[in-house]
């Protein structure tokens, strides 16, 4: 069976469970999964470029996704003039100083005597440093937060069409990738997993207290959409009439044209990422990419600049992952910093790697939608099952509502389940590398 | 791409998750389905032939052999599969013909560590130390396999290495080449093995602790324990034999006492340099 | 100026938390280094195996609650934490039956262990959220002070009260219990040095008829003991969530790296660098500060270096400089 086959195949079986899920449940679960499943396919493709075609261990995905979805409140929403005013020029003279306080003491590292004159130099210029940051830094943030609170209480973004926070979320991941590429694959042995992790922490704890930014914990919402508002089409008599002629009701027709237009506008995007994949991995590029991942020591010895090739590939696919998550938070239309988890963020997208195929951007793509459905159906699939179970027991009963309560955290459990079978019983996945 | 998904690590490097010191690379071979015997002897292995996993053979119709109070040494050129002969014998190469008996077992179908437990001691080329282990927990690490009262062993190889009793107490990784080859040596003979095997046991010492590594195994051998024995320095090695074995590209090519392959002059002008 | 009233606010707000949190970090670093030494990879199902012994430990005081059982001034839970520790240990025995052991059989590369550990890691989150549930648990019981800030007060008469909870006592006492115990059995016991020995030269252990799946079976019931005793500490401590416990997965690693991987000697002086850099760093220094420097200097604002919402990204800054200057740690990594 040829490759195309079989991911035909397969496709058309993911394509059926999300039919039925239409017919059984609405269209709009289906479109809801739909949506988030192409959104994960294309997270599972950066994912896959690191892994699959550099044996990068990246476990801070979700860090990357989070920048993505900053990207979006910094373009799309309006700036806030009086919070500009109150502080915004200060405030990024201080992080312009806090930077060059890390670059002096970079600069002080590289060019003083090796001694401890220069460890005590570099300590001193840092803490110096950091109370001059702060100085500036705190009462800046101050005014900024000050302004109106409840409703803003940050700079806002550059008001820019939300489609162009995509790209910008890609760049914003991969400048983030550069840095700690840059610091945990120079050495002598690699640590990018717990870089990664780490960095994917902090990029979640800035976004949750840094109010200034994006408003942390109290969420932007109602961030501008690309395409329109279901209420806007129910009050359009030429869309009313249209879907009416067609025999559908208003309400659910405009919610699911909208989910639609999301559809196309994401598969475009998850077309054109794989297609480049497809074109990387064929090309020379992919091809050394290989050679390296295969037999390190003799692309080295060829004259191969390994560390070069594996920090490229790693922003690259820091950089999908970014775009993905700015497409996913102008899908939800909101930021919660809050909602970011390993668990969903990273995690799951390594299981759709590996459930899929690592090494195969088909594989990416299948595994990416297989196991977003998964991920939502198995909560409806584990309470249906539980109240099967325990529709035996007592009405009232201690251990039937405990059952019933907790039967949404088996949702954890499977995911695990399928990532062991898989890696036990079909260790190369889906779609094995070819 | 290997055969085996479970061993491809796609080429990551990564100390933050993944520990790659120390890790295993022993795996049991399975018999050879196609015994032979030629000759016997205390320890033989017979007529071999074989290579690794499922790649070409490069050892052909090899035997080795070795009797209680005698030193064998296997020479050659580089690449003529000395070392390879060894590990066929102690089951870590595919055999695909060709018997291993011990004391007249048969131990063909064993595997590495059960052949240590039929009374094989062998000492590896590199990483024959526990680094991080002191000297004497190497040797008691030696004695592992048995639940007797090991200390008398313990004594005997503090004499024959008295240096080791002095640093008994340090690190082993932290010794001196030789010094680190005789704990090596030690280690095995904590076993009380019946047959004592070493892989070019001076490889990377001076002339001098060559010397006197060499006296040593000579002691050991007047203790009873046959020795099979890999050497590059051909000629010294050959001075202590007492039986050699010439392999050339896998096969016999001479064999003999050590002092008739000495004085053999086509040994002589092939290998020892006129 | 008072000097003795700083130090007794530093002792108080700093010292003495960052000891126990530090105890705890280090319980749990000596899991992640042993399993990295003997079995060859990072356990990110480590943090979640912390929540396992606590959950059965937490199950089982409740249940001894309930039946009036206590133990006095200290926490029921000691009491339950033998139980949990034979629940950890059966849950990791059966998963290494279960799961890891067909890798071993396979000589699988230690990355590919590392994604099973993934997986094993989502399987025991599903089953401890589905158990207890995702929400706080209480389950501390007993005296609640070893010292209260009153009685301290009415003790020496300073203005500054120090309160030392019974909770971090029993973590300081119970942890160098555990360490010695560990250094006595992995230093002295035949068993503990084949532990180190297969560590250090798998093959030459197996040579020496070392048998590697008693090693295993071995680091897994240690690891079990070790991961039970840090959840319940830092469940009695603080407070027990299962979230909490899989993000400490972060300054575990941190700890356990900063250290040197594999070493765990490390493994504990990592766990306290880690938990002081974390403390002094969020502390905000005022109080003390008030009362160490002469009136004209004190300070006005509260003297935080950063939030404590920033605490993972301390453990991460330690973790990068340790990195960059001692790429193994701070004692040499990789052998137990």
């Amino acid at each position: 069976m040829t490759d195309s086959v079989k991911f035909t195949l397969y496709a058309a079986g993911i394509a059926l469970l999300i039919i039925a899920t239409g017919m059984m449940q609405s269209w709009n679960t289906a479109l809801i999964i739909v949506n988030m499943g192409l959104v994960s396919a294309i997270m599972a493709l950066g994912v896959n470029l690191q892994w699959g075609f550099a044996g990068l261990f990246n476990v801070g995905v979700m860090g990357f996704v989070a920048l993505g979805g900053l990207a979006t409140v910094l373009i799309a929403m309006p700036p806030v003039t009086d919070a500009w005013a109150a502080g915004g020029l200060r405030i990024i003279l201080s992080l312009v100083l806090g930077a060059f306080t890390i670059a002096g003491a970079i600069l002080l590292y590289r060019y003083l005597p090796k001694g401890r004159a220069r460890t005590l130099a570099m300590i001193a210029f840092l803490i110096v440093g950091f109370f001059v940051y702060r100085a500036a830094f705190d009462p800046a943030k101050i005014a900024i937060e000050g302004v109106n609170p409840a409703s803003t209480g940050y700079l806002g973004g550059l008001g820019l069409p939300v489609l162009v926070a995509w790209p910008v979320g890609g760049l914003l991941a991969a400048g983030a990738a550069w840095i700690i590429g840059k610091t945990a694959l120079g050495l002598r042995s690699d640590y990018l997993a717990i870089a990664t992790l780490g960095i994917a922490e902090i990029v979640i704890a800035v976004l949750k207290n840094e109010d200034w930014l994006a408003r942390g914990v109290k969420n932007v919402i109602g961030l501008p959409r690309p395409v329109p508002f279901e209420v806007d089409l129910q009050n359009d008599p030429a869309f009313v009439d249209r879907v009416t002629g067609m025999g559908f009701d208003v309400v659910t027709a405009s919610s699911i044209y909208v989910k639609l237009g999301y559809s196309l506008l994401f598969t475009a995007v998850l077309i054109i990422v794989l297609v480049m994949a497809q074109l990387a991995l064929k090309s020379p590029w992919g091809r050394m990419m290989r050679a390296i991942r295969d037999n390190e020591t003799a692309a080295e010895a060829m004259g191969k600049d390994v560390t070069a090739r594996h920090l490229q590939i790693f922003v690259l696919g820091s950089a999908i992952c970014g775009i993905a998550g700015a497409m996913m938070t102008t899908l939800d239309g909101q930021l919660t910093p809050g909602s970011y988890q390993p668990l969903r963020f990273t995690f799951l997208i390594w299981v759709m790697v590996i459930v899929g195929g690592s090494g195969n951007n088909f594989g990416a793509v299948l595994g990416g939608f297989l196991i977003w459905f998964l991920w939502v159906q198995v909560e409806p699939i584990g309470i249906w099952l539980m109240s099967v179970v325990t529709s035996g027991m007592a009405d009232g009963s201690w251990l039937k509502e405990h059952l019933l309560e907790n039967a949404a955290h088996m949702r954890l459990f499977t995911m695990g389940l399928i990532l062991l079978l898989v890696l036990r019983f079909s260790p190369r996945g889906l779609m094995p590398e070819k | 791409m290997g055969d085996n998904p479970y061993q491809d690590d796609r080429g990551n490097r990564d100390a933050s998750i993944t520990n790659t010191a120390g890790g295993g690379t022993l795996k049991a071979s399975p018999g050879t389905g196609k015994a032979m015997s030629t000759s016997e002897a205390f320890l033989i292995g017979d007529t071999m032939t074989g290579g690794y996993g499922k790649g070409p053979d490069i050892l052909y119709d090899c035997t080795v052999a070795v009797n209680p109070g005698e030193i064998a040494v296997i020479v050659g050129p580089n690449g003529a599969g000395k070392s390879t002969a060894m590990k066929a014998i102690f089951g870590m190469l595919d055999v695909r013909q060709g018997s291993v008996r011990l004391d007249g077992e048969d131990i063909t179908n064993l595997s590495p560590q059960d052949r240590v437990i039929k009374g094989m001691g062998f000492v590896p080329q590199t990483s024959n130390i526990f680094t991080s282990l002191t000297v004497e927990e190497n040797l008691e690490m030696g004695a592992f396999i048995r639940r007797d009262d090991f200390r008398g062993t313990m004594e005997q190889v503090y004499e024959l290495f008295p240096i080791l009793k002095e640093k008994r107490r340090q690190a082993a990784g932290e010794l001196s080449g030789g010094q680190r080859q005789q704990v090596a040596v030690g280690r095995a003979l904590m076993t009380k093995p019946k047959v004592l095997m070493l892989d070019e046991p001076t490889a990377g010492v001076s002339p001098i602790v060559m010397d006197e590594l060499f006296d040593r195994i000579i002691e050991v051998a007047r203790t009873g324990i046959p020795i099979l024995m890999v050497e590059q320095n051909a000629r010294q090695a050959l001075e202590i034999a007492d039986k050699g074995y010439v392999l050339v590209q896998g096969r016999n090519a001479y064999s003999g006492t050590g002092k008739e392959l000495l004085a053999d002059p086509d040994v002589r002008k092939s290998f020892l340099g006129g | 100026m008072d000097l003795l009233n700083a130090v007794i606010a530093l002792a108080n707000f700093v010292i003495i938390p960052a000891i126990a949190y530090g105890s705890q970090l280090a319980l749990g670093a000596l899991g992640v280094t042993l399993i990295y030494g003997i079995l060859r990879f990072s356990n990110f199902a480590h943090g979640d195996t912390m929540a396992f012994g606590a959950m059965i430990t937490i199950l089982i005081t409740w249940w001894l609650q309930a039946a009036g059982v206590t133990l006095g001034p200290l926490p029921t839970a000691l009491l339950a934490l033998p139980f949990g520790i034979l629940g950890c240990i059966a849950l990791l025995v059966i998963t290494d039956r279960a799961v890891y052991r067909f890798y071993r059989v396979q000589k699988a590369k230690p990355v590919i262990l590392v994604i099973v550990s993934m997986g094993v890691m989502f399987i025991m989150n599903g089953i401890v959220r589905f158990v207890i549930g995702p929400d706080d648990q209480r389950f501390a019981d007993g005296e609640r002070f070893i010292i209260s800030a009153g009685t301290f007060r009415e003790m020496t008469g300073l203005a500054e009260p120090l309160a030392i909870r019974t909770s971090q006592g029993i973590t300081l006492v119970t942890a160098i219990i555990v360490v010695v115990v560990l250094f006595w059995f992995l230093n002295r016991t035949r068993t503990g040095k084949s532990m180190r020995a297969y560590s250090d030269n798998e093959d030459l252990a197996l040579l020496s008829g070392i048998n590697p799946e008693r090693v295993v079976l071995y680091t897994w019931m240690i690891v079990a003991a070790l991961a039970t005793i840090a959840g319940v500490l830092y469940g009695l401590d603080k407070s027990f969530k299962p979230f909490t416990y899989f993000q400490l997965l972060l300054p575990i690693f941190a700890a356990a790296i900063v250290g040197g991987l594999g070493n765990p000697v490390g493994a504990i002086a990592g766990g306290f660098v880690i938990a002081f850099s974390e403390v002094t760093i969020t502390y905000a220094w005022k109080k003390v500060l008030t009362y160490a420097l002469p009136e004209s200097m004190a300070p006005e604002g509260l003297v935080q270096l950063l939030s404590t919402d920033y605490k993972f990204a301390v453990s991460f800054v330690i973790l990068l400089i340790v990195l960059l200057f001692k790429p193994t740690g701070l004692f040499k990594g990789k052998a137990v």
